[in-house]
């Protein structure tokens, strides 16, 4: 009895605090309702846990919380979303250093929302005058070091260029304007994070050997640890003589006397001529459908979109969904695409000003259902040949990624990159910025499509996307990666459209990767997250599985705008296997 | 009052269980001499950062990523760099098992040299994993000494396997602070300054 009138007084105890707690949640729900502020909730502590950033007017997303003030801020002062990318992108070079900056290159998708139109800017990198097919041949043996650690590694860098191009024709903002949050962050410096002191550590031995101990990447001669203050004065230097002298100073003045000087003591071939003759273009994006979505991307040189397409076009014949997420199905599927994608990658893809890329038979229907059909459910292939174009319809026509939506509808979807992680690890004296080690994109094989070849841009995997549902944008995706980047990306579009997940829950969800060389399978990479018993289940279908850490930035590092119910809700997703992040507003 | 007591007791309670932790002292350290010999297991680079403390820290020193147990010669002390980098042993054309059995051999030919073993863990937290972790609880209990980044100790690995092993332990807050300790364990007489 006595036990009964107890927890009767206990449920009367919690019903008057519930009482009292919905009275304070309606009293602070009407205020919120009253006041015209986005309520951010802050992101969880554990930065793993799926959490979509939520804006009503804009959005930007990208790689390091200072280049989304960067551009956040640019936009909230009335700038349009090229203006904001390219303040993002500059900060971008000052807070995420190792990723991307003035050194690299990269492309960007822009969509303008008044003429509805999508264009494309290609600042790829491209290689120096004096490059020839097999200058990473010593005595017939590829020499990796020299793509990638050395001065003939040095591509010449186009991202300041296209920039400032994006600006002029797009933008409302002068180059200058552009910097100032990027110099305040290089001259002030910030704490550096888990993922930047790794960084740093896994690439130590690169950089001493081609920046010293003094290098403004090195604190003491030692990698950064997490906390420390990482400032950058010289590139803080840089970026004001640019703002002042004009971007020309980068290609034809002193910083490009610095940069020809830097590589040269290397033993690179790269001249004076070579950075003054470079120019970005403009491009017509690449067109692809899902379904009822329609996805543009970047063009040859750039893979990424384009293989994107293709395998979304592969994966059109098959029911995913009722194969399930991370079902053996799904991921022996899908790795098997992948295996014949990167064949067709390696036989047809180069610089279509050289070399005649088969663009449109690539990403036909027609095409991808041939290597559906070639895929079988119960084992893995003894050979992945790529797939046969017919010679007479070639047509000659023709890493760090961040996003913005303004409030406008513009759209930039952007991804750069130095190539790997601090680049070539070269720093031109007193510049503070990297030089990237793209001429490793370039196949070190003098007979491939993708040989080096003067002033031609190397293959590149990036895929800066813009998917549209119905006419109206609906996704904007991308991510470093290396390889990974589209296997990633179409793994996420296919969690978003078919697995129904929330934008940052497909970001966040385990990731798996394969490819061929040379008709022969590779490894299945998984993340760790992947159950056992399904990676027991791919074994037994013949894949050689190697296990990654949980959240692995193997597999890169993506950043994502959906915009739902015609743009009255934006939501940002940032991948937690790097240091993304975003802000709405 | 009551409370007063408890909340007196439970600070002197708290101030006894810390001062009965045993504390490694540079007493308990090693004597070690040189030269080293500077390897990795794993290959990640922070066998280049054990390179560059060594020489920081003034100690006559060989670095060679991928020794082998020819190279003991006449190496005093061998350095072992614990961390795994997939990308590191792929540069060096190897692969776990191969660089396991390069690593056992060679600490085995240490062992039966009596050439003392310093296990260094470099890398912090981002440096432990399952693969890395696999190479700690294989080497570490040879070590005759120990030093760890502090957050790569957070789960308390390093703790407890030298605590098992009874081998000093030293936490480093930063990389930079192993220069001192090195000078230190390498001293002529080993002498505590």
């Amino acid at each position: 009895m006595r036990k009964k009138f107890l927890i009767k007084k206990r449920v009367s105890s919690v019903k008057k605090i519930l009482h009292v707690l919905s009275a304070i949640a309606i009293f602070f729900g009407l205020f919120a309702c009253q006041s015209n502020h986005i309520e951010i909730k802050k992101p969880p502590t554990d930065r793993h846990q799926p959490y979509n950033y939520v804006g009503h007017k804009g959005m930007v997303v990208a790689a390091h919380p200072l280049a989304v003030q960067a551009g956040l801020e640019v936009l909230k002062k009335g700038g349009n979303a090229v203006d904001a990318a390219i303040a993002t992108a500059f900060a971008l070079n000052a807070a995420e250093p190792f990723a991307s900056g003035i050194g690299g290159g990269g492309f960007m998708v822009i969509f303008l929302a008044k003429e509805k139109r999508v264009t494309v800017i290609n600042y790829r990198e491209k290689a120096p005058g004096h490059a020839y097919p097999s200058m990473f041949l010593d005595e017939g043996k590829v020499k990796d070091e020299w793509r990638r650690i050395h001065g003939l590694a040095v591509a010449v860098p186009g991202a300041l260029a296209g920039w400032t191009y994006a600006l002029k024709k797009y933008g409302t903002l002068k180059l200058a304007e552009a910097m100032e949050r990027s110099i305040q962050i290089a001259e002030q410096g910030f704490s550096v994070s888990a993922t930047f002191s790794h960084i740093n550590k896994d690439e130590y031995e690169k950089i001493l050997l081609n920046s010293g101990e003094s290098s403004p990447y090195l604190f003491e001669g030692l990698p950064y640890e997490p906390g420390d203050v990482f400032q950058n004065p010289n590139l803080a230097k840089t970026f004001r003589r640019i703002a002042a002298h004009g971007w020309q100073d980068f290609y034809n003045g002193d910083i490009a006397q610095s940069i020809v000087e830097a590589v040269q003591n290397k033993g690179g071939l790269m001249t004076k001529e070579d950075l003054s003759s470079y120019s970005p273009i403009e491009q017509s994006p690449l067109k692809g459908t899902y379904r009822d979505y329609s996805l543009y991307s970047i063009p040859p040189p750039g893979a990424g979109g384009l293989h994107t397409i293709q395998l979304l076009n592969i994966i059109e014949h098959w029911p995913v969904r009722s194969w399930g997420f991370d079902s053996p199905g799904y991921i022996h599927h899908m790795s098997e695409a992948f295996r014949f994608v990167f064949a067709d990658k390696a036989r047809y893809l180069g610089d279509p000003d050289f070399v005649s890329v088969p663009i449109q038979q690539l990403i036909s229907k027609e095409y991808a259902s041939q290597i559906a059909s070639k895929i079988l459910p119960h084992n893995v292939q003894d050979s992945y040949p790529p797939g046969p174009i017919d010679k007479d319809l070639v047509n000659n026509h023709n890493t760090t990624h961040l996003n913005v939506l303004d409030e406008w509808g513009n759209i930039v979807s952007l991804t750069q990159s130095i190539n790997d992680f601090f680049g070539s690890g070269i720093v031109p004296s007193g510049t503070g910025f990297l030089l990237n080690d793209h001429m490793a994109d370039f196949s070190p094989l003098p007979d491939s499509i993708n040989a080096p070849r003067p002033h031609q841009r190397p293959v590149s995997n990036m895929a800066p996307l813009i998917i549209f549902h119905k006419e109206n944008p609906f996704l904007i995706l991308g991510s470093p990666g290396g390889t990974r980047i589209f296997p990633s990306l179409t793994q996420i579009i296919i969690n978003v459209i078919e697995f129904g997940m929330s934008l940052d829950e497909a970001i966040e969800a385990p990731r798996f990767f394969s490819y061929s060389t040379q008709g022969k399978a590779r490894s299945l990479f998984v993340e760790s997250r992947i159950p056992p018993e399904i990676i027991h289940s791919l074994e037994e279908l013949g894949h050689t599985v190697e296990i990654r850490d949980a959240f692995d930035k193997f597999f890169g590092g993506a950043q994502g705008i959906m915009i739902l119910s015609g743009k009255k809700i934006i939501l940002g997703g940032a991948d937690s296997r790097r240091d993304g992040a975003g802000e709405g507003y | 009052m009551k409370k007063c007591l408890l909340s007196l007791s439970t600070v002197l309670a708290m101030v006894m269980v810390c001062l009965s932790i045993p504390e490694e002292t540079r007493e308990d350290w090693p004597r070690l001499e040189q030269p080293l010999l500077i390897t990795s297991a794993g290959q990640s680079a922070d066998v280049q950062i054990a390179g560059v403390l060594a020489k920081k820290a003034g100690l006559t020193a060989t670095l060679s990523k991928a020794a082998t147990e020819e190279e003991l010669g006449n190496i005093r002390t061998l350095v072992l760099v614990i961390g795994v980098s997939m990308k590191g042993l792929g540069v060096a054309g190897l692969d776990l098992d191969q660089e396991t059995s390069r690593v056992s051999r060679l600490v085995d030919a240490a062992q039966n040299q009596n050439i003392p073993l310093l296990c260094l863990h470099l890398g912090g937290e981002a440096r432990r994993g399952t693969l890395s972790d696999q190479f700690l609880t294989a080497f570490l209990p040879f070590a005759r000494m120990v030093m760890v980044v502090k957050s790569g100790n957070k789960d308390g690995l390093f703790t407890r396997i030298c605590g098992d092993q009874n081998i000093p332990l030293l936490e480093l807050e930063r990389t930079i602070d192993a220069v001192d300790p090195l000078k230190t364990l390498f001293q002529p007489d080993n002498e505590p300054e």
